[in-house]
C-alpha cells in the first residue's frame, strides 16, 4: 500500500469539512465516534516485542508479541512470524509488506507520520488512503516527525479517528508523545496506550528521563484520569477492567 | 451541588463561581465541556491575543532555611553540596551578558532561597547593580515568602521592607510561594515558612504601595480539588480588595529529586482542568499563564485553549524546576515562542511584566524563517 497523496482521490467534501471544526468540536465528534465503536473504555496491554536479534524485550508472560517491520528481514521475514508467534506487525503507513502481512493473519498497526508542514487536506488524503486500504488495518499509531505540537498533535488523532471509520483502534505512543499528551489524546478519539508495561515505575531522572514505561497501575491511572474505563487487553482479544 | 448547564449559564451572565461551583467543576466528567466554557472567557477577555515577553531569571541563591517537601532547589547550608551563593558580581554578570549580546529583554525575575548569612544589603545592591547596568529594566523579584522572611530577619515592618527594595529598584513581586493556602497541607508540605495569612498579607501590602504582583498555585501533590478551590477563592478575595494581581500561574508539582518523589505529579488531563477551573472561578485576575517551564512546551500549547493566555517567557537559566526533574529547555527564542502561539491559532503579543504591548502583529514577524531543527533541538516532555 502507498499512501502518495498524488495518486488518491479527493476526500470526501463531508471528511473535507473536518478540517474547519475547531479543537473542541473534533474532541466531541471524535470522541463520540470511539465511544459507538468501542464504548468508554480505554486499553493497554502488555506486550512483548521481538528484536533483530533473536531475543525479546518485555515480559516473557505478555499477552502480545510484536515485531516491527524495520526488524523484518532480521527475523527471517513474514514467514517466520507466525512460527515465533507473532501477532501484531508494526509498520508505516507506507509498508510494501502490510497486505501480505494481513494475508498472513497478523494484526496491522500502521504507524502514520504527521508535523512535516502538511495541512488537514493533506492529511485527510493520506488517511483517506489507509481506510481505503483492500486488507485489514487494525490499527494506527500517530508518530510525529520531530517534537510535536501539542494542539497539532490533537487534532490530527481526532482526523485519524473521524476519517478511518474501518479502523478499529488509535493508539497513543507514550515514547513520542509523552505521558501528558498520550493521555490527553484519548479525549481525541485514542482509544489504547503504546508503552511498555512494567512491573515497577521507573524513576523519570537522569539518563531514564524520558522513559516511557508505565506500571498497571499508572496506565489505569491515565485512562482513568481521561474519563475512561481502563482495560487490560490479552490473548486473544479478551478484555478486563482494571479496577482502582 | 451546582449542575454544569447552571455553572455554564452563571459563567455567560458573568456571573462569580461559589466554592460549591468550583468543586463541581472540578469532578465534571466532560473535559471538552469545561475547556470550551474556559475557552469562553479567555476569548471574552483577550481574543486570540497570546502573550509573552523577554525575560532572564536570576536564583541568586539556593540556600534556604526552609525545608518544604516539595522542593528540589534548596541547600539548608551553605556548604551543603551543590549549594551555591553568586556574588554580586555574578549576578549583574547574567544581566551584562544580556546587554552585551544585545537581547532585549524587558524584565528579570528573582528568586531565591531564604539564605541566613546574607545581610538585608546584598538585596538592595542586587537590584540596585541591575538598574545601574540597565535603568529600564523591570525587576519581578522576591516572592511573599522572601519578603515575609527579611521582615522578620531584619526586625522591619513588611511595608519598610518593601519601601526599601523599592527605593533600590523593585518594581512588582512575582507569585512565588503560595504552594496550597490550607493549614492541613502546608503543614505537611511547608511547614516552616510563611502561613497563607501572611502570605496574602505581603500582597497586601505590596498593593496597597502601588506594586503589582502575580500569584500561583503548587497543585498535583497531596492536595484534594476543594483545597484547590478554596486557594484560588481566598486569592479571588483578596483581588476584590485590592486589584493588584496581574496573573495567575497553575505551577504543576515536579517529583524528582525531593521528599515527595514517590508521588506521581499531575497527569495532563489534571493539568488542562485546573487552567480550565482556574479561568472560571478568577473571573477578576486578568491573565492565566501556561508556564511552560513547569508545564512542558506541549501541554502549555494546549492550554491556550483551556483558559490560558500567556506563555511567560524566554526564560533563561530557570534552576528551581529543572533541579526538581523539569526537562524543558533553559531557553526559549523569541521564534519559537511566537510560532508555538501562531501554531495554536492564536495571536502573539509581546508585553512587558505589567501587560504594556511591546510588539505585536508585522513586528513580530520572525526575521528567519523557522526552522524545524531549531526545534529538534529543544528537549522537551509533557
Amino acid at each position: 500500500m502507498s499512501v502518495e497523496a498524488r495518486s488518491l482521490p479527493m476526500p470526501e467534501p463531508a471528511l473535507e469539512s473536518l478540517a474547519t471544526l475547531d479543537l473542541f468540536a473534533l474532541g466531541r465528534q471524535a470522541s463520540s465516534a470511539r465511544d459507538g465503536q468501542l464504548g468508554r473504555r480505554g486499553t493497554f496491554v502488555r506486550a512483548r516485542q521481538l528484536l533483530p536479534s533473536g531475543g525479546w524485550r518485555g515480559p516473557r508472560d505478555a499477552a502480545e508479541s510484536t515485531v516491527d517491520e524495520a526488524d523484518l528481514a532480521a527475523v527471517g521475514g513474514l514467514p517466520a512470524l507466525r512460527a515465533a508467534g507473532i501477532d501484531l506487525l508494526v509498520a508505516p503507513a507506507d509498508s510494501p509488506h502490510a497486505r501480505a502481512a494481513a494475508e498472513a493473519g497478523l494484526r496491522l498497526l500502521l504507524r502514520v507520520p504527521f508535523g512535516v508542514g502538511e495541512d488537514d487536506r493533506e492529511r485527510l488524503h493520506r488517511l483517506a488512503a489507509i481506510d481505503q486500504a483492500s486488507f485489514g488495518v487494525w490499527g494506527v499509531m500517530p508518530a510525529p516527525t520531530g517534537e510535536p505540537y501539542g494542539l497539532d498533535t490533537l487534532r490530527f488523532f481526532a482526523l485519524c479517528r473521524l476519517a478511518l471509520p474501518r479502523v478499529p483502534h488509535l493508539l497513543a505512543d507514550v515514547g513520542a508523545l509523552g505521558p501528558r499528551l498520550a493521555q490527553m489524546a484519548f479525549g481525541f478519539g485514542a482509544d489504547e496506550l503504546f508503552a511498555p508495561i512494567v512491573a515497577e515505575r521507573a524513576l523519570r531522572i537522569g539518563a531514564n528521563a524520558h522513559n516511557p514505561a508505565l506500571t498497571r497501575k499508572e496506565a489505569a491511572t491515565l485512562i482513568r484520569g481521561a474519563g475512561l474505563v481502563p482495560c487490560e487487553r490479552f490473548a486473544e482479544g479478551t478484555i478486563e477492567e482494571v479496577s482502582a | 451541588m451546582s449542575s454544569f448547564p447552571e455553572i455554564r449559564d452563571k459563567v455567560r451572565a458573568a456571573e462569580t463561581l461559589s466554592f460549591e461551583d468550583g468543586v463541581a467543576l472540578y469532578q465534571h466528567p466532560n473535559l471538552m465541556e469545561l475547556g470550551a466554557l474556559a475557552n469562553e472567557v479567555r476569548e471574552r477577555l483577550h481574543g486570540d491575543r497570546t502573550y509573552f515577553n523577554r525575560n532572564l531569571h536570576i536564583n541568586a541563591t539556593n540556600v534556604c532555611e526552609a525545608s518544604c517537601r516539595f522542593c528540589s532547589f534548596a541547600r539548608l547550608q551553605p556548604g551543603d553540596p551543590a549549594a551555591y551563593t553568586m556574588t554580586l558580581e555574578e549576578a549583574w554578570g547574567k544581566l551584562r551578558a544580556r546587554v552585551a549580546a544585545a537581547d532585549p529583554i524587558t524584565e528579570i525575575h528573582i528568586v531565591n532561597g531564604l539564605h541566613p548569612g546574607l545581610s538585608f544589603d546584598y538585596y538592595t545592591d542586587l537590584l540596585a547593580g541591575l538598574k545601574r547596568i540597565q535603568p529600564s529594566i523591570h525587576l519581578k523579584a522576591f516572592t511573599a515568602v522572601e519578603i515575609f522572611y527579611f521582615a522578620k530577619k531584619f526586625g522591619m515592618s513588611i511595608e519598610a521592607v518593601l519601601q526599601a527594595l523599592r527605593a533600590a529598584g523593585l518594581d512588582s513581586l512575582p507569585g512565588g510561594g503560595a504552594e496550597i493556602f490550607a493549614p492541613r497541607v502546608r503543614k505537611k508540605i511547608c511547614d516552616d515558612k510563611s502561613d497563607a495569612d501572611e502570605w496574602l498579607e505581603v500582597h497586601r501590602v505590596a498593593h496597597r504601595m502601588g506594586l503589582r504582583s502575580n500569584c500561583t498555585m503548587l497543585y498535583g501533590h497531596i492536595e484534594t480539588a476543594e483545597e484547590r478551590v478554596d486557594h484560588m477563592l481566598r486569592l479571588r478575595a483578596l483581588q476584590d480588595e485590592t486589584g493588584g494581581f496581574q496573573t495567575f500561574i497553575p505551577l504543576a508539582f515536579h517529583p524528582d529529586n525531593n521528599a515527595l518523589m514517590k508521588l506521581p505529579g499531575p497527569t495532563g488531563v489534571e493539568d488542562l482542568r485546573t487552567y480550565a477551573v482556574a479561568r472560571l472561578l478568577l473571573n477578576n485576575i486578568p491573565h492565566l499563564k501556561a508556564y511552560w517551564i513547569m508545564l512542558g512546551i506541549k501541554t502549555a500549547q494546549t492550554a491556550l485553549w483551556f483558559g490560558a493566555d500567556d506563555l511567560d517567557g524566554t526564560v533563561q537559566e530557570e534552576r528551581i524546576y529543572h533541579m526538581a526533574g523539569a526537562a524543558t529547555p533553559q531557553v526559549m527564542h523569541p521564534t519559537e515562542i511566537i510560532r508555538l502561539i501562531q501554531n495554536a491559532g492564536r495571536t502573539p503579543v509581546e508585553r512587558d511584566t505589567l501587560y504594556n504591548v511591546v510588539a505585536e502583529g508585522a513586528a513580530l514577524i520572525p526575521d528567519k524563517p523557522f526552522r524545524r531543527d531549531v526545534r529538534r533541538s529543544l528537549e522537551v516532555v509533557s
